[in-house]
This record gives C-alpha cells, sequence and structure tokens, in this order.
C-alpha cells in the first residue's frame, strides 16, 4: 500500500483559494451559461486573469516559462475549476499539450510552444480519437506520408478538445514505420474543423477533416503512442479532480436545498428518502475526492502502482460524479428538471467526463490487466 | 517528557520486568503497580497522567514484546466510565479489579424492543431499601458467560420522557436470575448472547450518576466503545473480513477459470475500487489537519465497509458460481464465500444499522433537519409499543 500523503501544504491551500476566488468572480453561473452559447466557449478575459496567476503555466517546467508545479498542485486547481463548470480550453491547451511535448521528448518544439502557451499566447490542443472511441485507437487510420522534408495527414479525427479555438493541433498519425505526432496549424489548407453538437456545453469539442494537409513531425516516429498514453494519463489526473469538485459541489446543492425546501411542513432534508440520498451524494463525492487527490500524490512521488491506481480511480470518479449529479437532480424535485436551473449543467458534464479520456468500462479492464501483469 | 522518553522508558521497564514465565497475576500486579495499566489517567487514579498518544505508545510497547497489561485506558470500558462518572468510592472498589484482569465486565444495552431506538429500552429497575430489583431482557451480549459485570441500562421513571428516565448500573452478573443464552446468527456462529433477568439485584451504590441520568453516563460510555472500534479497525491483524486484500478477487477468478469472463473482470475492478478508495478516504482522514474532514471521513467509514464487504462477497459469488449452493468442509471455497455474504451483515447491522448511521451522517455532518419526534415530551409509559 502506497505511503504517499495527500496533505495540502500551505501554498497548495493558498493557491486553492485564489483559484476558488478568481473563479467565483470570473465564472458565475451566468458567464458560464453565455459560454455554452457560444461555440468557442474561451473567455478571453478569465484567459489573461489564469495566465497571469501562472496557472496556464502550472505544470510546465521553469525551463520553459512555467511554474514547474507538480501533479497535486494541478489536482488542487482542476477541482475548483471543475466545481464551476469553468469554461475554457484549459485541460487542452494548458494541460493535455504539454504533458504530450514532454513526453514527446522533442525540446526544440517545447521551446518554441510551451512559453507561448504559459503567456496565454497560444490556445492548442490534441487530436487523438477517431471514430467511435474516445480512447486513442492502436493504429489510427489516420496516415502520415513523407513529402520530401516535411509531412503530409489524411483522415479523420473526432472529440478533439476545444478544435474551433485552436490555434496548433497535435494528431496523432500511422506511418508504415510506427504513430507519431504531427504539429498542424489552424490555417493549414486541406484542414477543415466542425464543432459536434455536444451534450455538454460547458467543455467544447469537434472534429478534423484532414486531406493530404501539409504537418511537422513532432519527437520520432514511433513514439507517439506512449507520448500520447503518457500524456492522457498525466492529463486524467486533472480530470478526476474537476469530477470530484464537480461532484463536491452537486452534493452540496442537493444538501442546502434539502435544508430550505419545506414541503409537508418540514424541510424535506428531515424525510430519510432524501436523507439518505444525500449521505450517499457525500459518500460518492467524498470518496472521488480522495481518490483524485491520492492518484495526483502517487504520480508526484512516482508511485509504482500509480497507473493502476488513476484506472480504478478514473473509473470511479467517472461513475460518482455521474451518480451525484443525477441524484441532485432527482433531489431538487421539479425544479430540477427544468433548463433554468444548474442541476443539470452538472448531469452534462458528468456524462461527457465519463467518455472523454475512455469510459468507466475501460478503466476497469485496463485495472485487471495489470494487475494480472504483476501478479 | 516527549513521546520518545516515553518510548525509552517503557521499553527500559518491559525489557527488566517482562518474563513470559511470570505468573499472570503477579505480572498484572506489577504493572498495575508501575502505572502502565492506565498510562492517560492521573497519578492519583492508577496512572502516569500521560498523552493519548504516549498512552498508546506504551500499549504499543507492551503489544510489541508480548506483554498483556497495558492500554485499559481504552480497552476497559467499565473503568473508563467510572473513571469520568463515578463515585470516589465506587472507582476504588470497582476499577482496580478491573484493570488487573481480575474481573470481567460486558455490555447490557440493547433489548429485543430497543435496537436502533436504544432510549426505548423497557428493562426496569425498582428501588428496594439499598438495592435495585432489575427484570426484562438483554441482547447482543458478547462475553455474558464470563462477565462478573454488565454494564446495564434500565428504566427507573417511566413517567418522564424516554431518554429522562434511565439509569446506568454496574450490575453484578453472577446472581440467580439471570441467564444466558446463546444466539445462534445466520453464519452458524454464536458471538453473542441473550441475557434474560429476572427479579436479581444490583445495589444502590453501583448507581453510575444520578437516577434518570443514565442516558448522559450511556453516550459517554458509548463514545469510548467507538474510540476502541476505531482502534481495532486501525490495527486489525485478522484482515480477512475487514479488508479484503485487493488482489484476491483477480487471485480467485483466475483459480475458478473465469478471469478471462469480461463481467467478472468488470465486478472485480468495482469492488476492488470500492476498497481502494476507502483506503484513501481514511489515509486522507488522518493526514489531514482540518477536523470538520476528518470527522467526515470517519463517518462514512462504517456505511463504505458494509458496502465493501457485501459488494465482495456478491463479486465472490459471481466467480465461485454453482459452488455458492454447497457448505461444509468438504467445500471450502463455497462454505468461505457464503460465510462472508452473511456476515456482511455484521457491520451493516451491528454497532447501529447503515440506515440509522446515514441519519446521524445526515444530521451531524451535512446539518439536515431531524426527523420531527411527536413523542418528545410524552411520559414514556404513554407511548405506543
Amino acid at each position: 500500500m502506497s505511503a504517499v500523503t495527500s496533505v495540502l501544504t500551505e501554498e497548495q491551500s493558498d493557491l486553492r483559494d485564489a483559484v476558488a476566488n478568481l473563479l467565483a468572480k470570473r465564472s458565475p453561473e451566468a458567464q458560464v451559461r453565455r459560454l455554452m452559447s457560444e461555440d468557442t466557449g474561451h473567455d478571453p478575459g478569465l484567459w489573461a486573469e489564469l495566465g497571469a496567476m501562472g496557472l496556464l503555466g502550472l505544470i510546465i517546467p521553469t525551463e520553459f516559462g512555467g511554474a514547474g508545479a507538480g501533479a497535486t498542485d494541478l489536482a488542487v486547481v482542476a477541482e475548483q475549476m471543475g466545481r464551476v463548470l469553468m469554461c475554457g480550453p484549459y485541460l487542452s491547451t494548458a494541460v493535455l499539450t504539454p504533458y504530450l511535448l514532454l513526453a514527446s521528448g522533442d525540446t526544440a518544439e517545447c521551446a518554441e510552444v510551451l512559453p507561448r502557451i504559459a503567456a496565454g499566447e497560444l490556445i492548442a490542443t490534441v487530436a487523438f480519437a477517431e471514430t467511435g472511441s474516445a480512447r486513442p485507437p492502436v493504429h489510427p487510420a489516420t496516415t502520415a506520408s513523407a513529402d520530401g522534408d516535411s509531412w503530409v495527414l489524411t483522415g479523420e479525427k473526432t472529440f478533439v478538445l476545444d478544435a474551433y479555438t485552436a490555434e496548433r493541433f497535435y494528431v496523432t498519425a500511422q506511418h508504415s514505420s510506427g504513430t507519431a505526432i504531427f504539429a498542424v496549424e489552424r490555417s493549414t489548407p486541406g484542414l477543415s474543423i466542425a464543432p459536434l453538437t455536444a451534450v455538454d456545453q460547458t467543455r467544447k469539442i469537434g472534429q478534423l477533416t484532414l486531406s493530404t494537409t501539409a504537418a511537422r513531425l513532432i519527437g520520432r516516429v514511433g513514439s507517439g503512442q506512449s507520448a500520447l498514453e503518457t500524456a492522457l494519463d498525466n492529463a486524467a489526473v486533472a480530470l478526476i479532480a474537476e469530477q470530484a469538485g464537480g461532484a463536491m459541489h452537486a452534493m452540496q446543492m442537493a444538501t442546502d436545498y434539502a435544508r430550505v425546501r419545506h414541503q409537508f411542513g418540514r424541510a424535506i432534508g428531515s424525510f430519510q428518502a432524501i436523507k439518505h440520498m444525500c449521505v450517499d451524494m457525500l459518500l460518492e463525492a467524498q470518496s472521488a475526492y480522495s481518490a483524485a487527490r491520492h492518484v495526483a500524490a502517487a504520480f508526484d512521488a512516482g508511485e509504482p502502482d500509480r497507473v493502476a491506481d488513476l484506472a480504478l480511480a478514473q473509473a470511479y470518479c467517472s461513475d460518482a460524479f455521474v451518480f451525484v449529479a443525477a441524484t441532485n437532480i432527482q433531489a431538487h424535485g421539479g425544479i430540477g428538471f427544468t433548463w433554468e436551473h444548474p442541476a443539470h449543467l452538472y448531469l452534462r458534464r458528468a456524462r461527457a467526463d465519463a467518455q472523454i479520456f475512455g469510459d468507466p468500462a475501460w478503466h476497469r479492464e485496463r485495472y485487471v490487466r495489470l494487475k494480472e501483469e504483476n501478479s | 517528557m516527549n513521546d520518545d522518553d516515553i518510548r525509552a522508558e517503557v521499553r527500559g521497564w518491559l525489557a527488566e520486568n517482562y518474563d513470559p514465565a511470570l505468573d499472570r497475576a503477579e505480572w498484572r500486579r506489577r504493572v498495575f503497580e508501575a502505572g502502565w495499566t492506565v498510562p492517560s489517567w492521573e497519578p492519583q487514579w492508577w496512572g502516569r497522567g500521560l498523552t493519548d498518544t504516549q498512552s498508546r505508545i506504551v500499549a504499543a510497547e507492551f503489544a510489541a514484546v508480548g506483554a498483556p497489561g497495558s492500554g485499559y485506558d481504552r480497552a476497559d470500558m467499565m473503568a473508563c466510565t467510572l473513571h469520568d462518572l463515578g463515585t470516589d468510592e465506587q472507582k476504588h472498589r470497582l476499577i482496580p479489579p478491573s484493570i488487573r484482569g481480575e474481573t470481567r465486565w460486558c455490555l447490557l444495552y440493547s433489548e429485543p424492543g430497543a435496537g436502533s431506538d436504544l432510549a426505548g429500552l423497557r428493562t426496569r429497575a425498582d428501588r428496594d431499601g439499598d438495592d435495585w430489583i432489575i427484570n426484562g431482557q438483554k441482547v447482543w451480549t458478547s462475553f455474558a458467560k464470563t462477565a462478573d459485570y454488565g454494564l446495564l441500562v434500565a428504566r427507573t421513571d417511566w413517567d418522564v420522557p424516554k431518554h429522562k428516565g434511565i439509569s446506568f448500573f454496574i450490575f453484578p452478573m453472577r446472581q440467580p436470575g439471570v441467564e444466558v443464552r446463546p444466539i445462534h446468527q445466520i453464519t452458524g456462529e454464536s458471538e453473542f448472547n441473550e441475557v434474560f433477568i429476572t427479579d436479581a439485584r444490583v445495589p444502590h451504590a453501583n448507581l453510575v450518576g444520578e437516577a434518570g441520568g443514565g442516558w448522559g453516563v450511556l453516550q459517554l460510555a458509548l463514545a469510548y466503545e467507538r474510540r476502541l472500534m476505531g482502534d481495532l479497525a486501525r490495527t486489525a491483524r485478522s484482515s480477512r473480513d475487514l479488508k479484503p486484500d485487493a488482489d484476491s478477487l483477480i487471485g480467485m477468478a483466475r483459480a475458478a477459470g473465469v478471469l478471462a469472463d469480461s463481467s467478472i473482470r468488470q465486478e472485480i475492478a468495482r469492488a476492488d475500487a470500492y476498497a481502494a478508495v476507502n483506503r484513501w478516504n481514511t489515509q486522507r482522514a488522518k493526514t489531514t489537519t482540518d477536523r470538520t474532514e476528518a470527522a467526515t471521513l470517519m463517518a462514512l467509514g462504517k456505511i463504505a465497509m458494509s458496502r465493501i464487504l457485501h459488494e465482495t462477497a456478491r463479486v465472490q459469488t459471481g466467480i465461485v458460481g454453482s459452488e455458492s449452493m454447497l457448505t461444509g468442509a468438504e467445500n471450502p471455497i463455497g462454505d468461505a464465500v457464503t460465510f462472508r455474504t452473511l456476515n456482511a451483515y455484521f457491520t451493516s447491522i451491528g454497532g447501529g444499522t447503515d440506515q440509522i448511521q446515514r441519519n446521524i451522517v445526515g444530521e451531524r455532518i451535512l446539518g439536515l433537519p431531524k426527523e420531527p419526534e411527536p413523542y418528545r415530551d410524552s411520559a414514556f409509559r404513554d407511548l405506543p409499543h
């Protein structure tokens, strides 16, 4: 059993409070709803403030202009973002892209791109999924072929985070000698970008069609798949922390409502039917929170079991957030069934979060496979 | 003295004094004389005035060399309750034999008609000169056959609301009118007993606190019991039922030849996740400096443990399949799976049902309002039953 500790340092507590304060001001429900209605779902004002606080470069190493923070710091920030359903390309640009470039070993690309991300000057994303699964395919159907010193890509990518706002895409594609990552600029001829009609409008996703589109190779051919897997695992630390934060908030909404809503002359929270629902939500939300913190600490400590722990935690946090968000609607009764009430926004986010980096069943299977190999 | 000094001192004392060959009573007397029996109590009351943490260190050092005799300030519910709320006379008379291991106690709280609603108890105590006469039935009593005393709650006033008419006694078990019958549990085991009490006597000198003040005394005794349960959960060694080994389901499925079954694999991961998040919750509760956070996580622990045990047993049933119909020594795997399935209720009912625990968490942790109590101000004798 792991001996890593999940207790926050004073700096981490301060970081949490600072992010909470910023988001209370800059990402209230009205603002979330405004961004939901737009294709980009991106608030440049908020983005600038995140940059000024050093949050865009949070996990970027100091040599590339970032803060060089660890997984626990990232989890602390992501929890707060999840609580308020913050809109914007944080997960794609400030988390997944940096982790991918760092894992690719392409120092030149890191030196060129990461300082710009940290400074809030570049929105970038990673395009890895193809039709049918949100996990990366073992062999992408998107192909890469050499064209002299340069490369061209052909194929389709889907479930691409923030496709509509990104200025640069890191695309996985198959070459005869292996999988690789390629950079594609937004304006490149032969690239078409379309938004997907998504259930969760607080997190934008889109589709790319590449038709002999010029691209630059990142890292080397053959290492793309493992770099992507590493990046997805590191980024999942933020995703599960967002899920935990969202679950905590939805649980709190239900509990607060159960204290004030009166029927039959009593607060509905005095009825065991509602009280027990609230306690079940509390158990799931707290467990998700502990799981997210534990996994972050395990990644910081480089624990040997961290990926198996992540697999369990990612399945658990996905199910927990969906359960809490759904039960919150039920606890609210009629008002929870209205579009104007925010309860459904959390269920929408929860359902999308439970798919975006692979569904719970995929992560459970991964856990068993890892445990089998070790026993 | 700091913790390290204490550790060094007790270690030195044990090295000098402990001899496993020593007569048990003689050894207990030495421990008692040295103040190691109840180290956190005041020197005036047989202790050494140590902190709670230091007292645990002492107990751990005793355990490390296999020496009995320490830790009674956490494990002896009768002594702890009397230490806090007994009269000086009661303390001098009843505590030393108990913490030297010369007398034993049991708990006489629950009744067939008073389980979740313990304050609805109907065992009666009627004053008769210097004694009280006890009549009633108690249930779920461990060690009733070997106990010298029972911590007894009984009704002494039927004309006041239910919580206000209860008194707390140290009841002598070895007397006519006390009949102990083992309870045959659904697992086939018998850990608990029923205790039938007919015209038995307890001296007035053994009343703890005031007549009618028993509910308050009981709350203190229950708090000590919860603390002990927490200690035991932390140091549990026989982990078979409390902490299912994370790999055991995979091992069991492999042995049963069903590890390739994708639905079984999903179930295994689901059950393992319940156990894993519970470990992570416990770890967070231990490391956090936020008391509310720690209290929240600890309060959820019982509900979480019930789910782990029930779900693990359910997945094991799916793994062994038809063998779960069989029991007995010739079917050890089926037998174990059924035992775990049935024994899971030990946790989800014992010590307060999961449903009562959800009420407690909902009210104390989430601040949800209590159910209205229509009989709150009624005399107990007017309650329907």
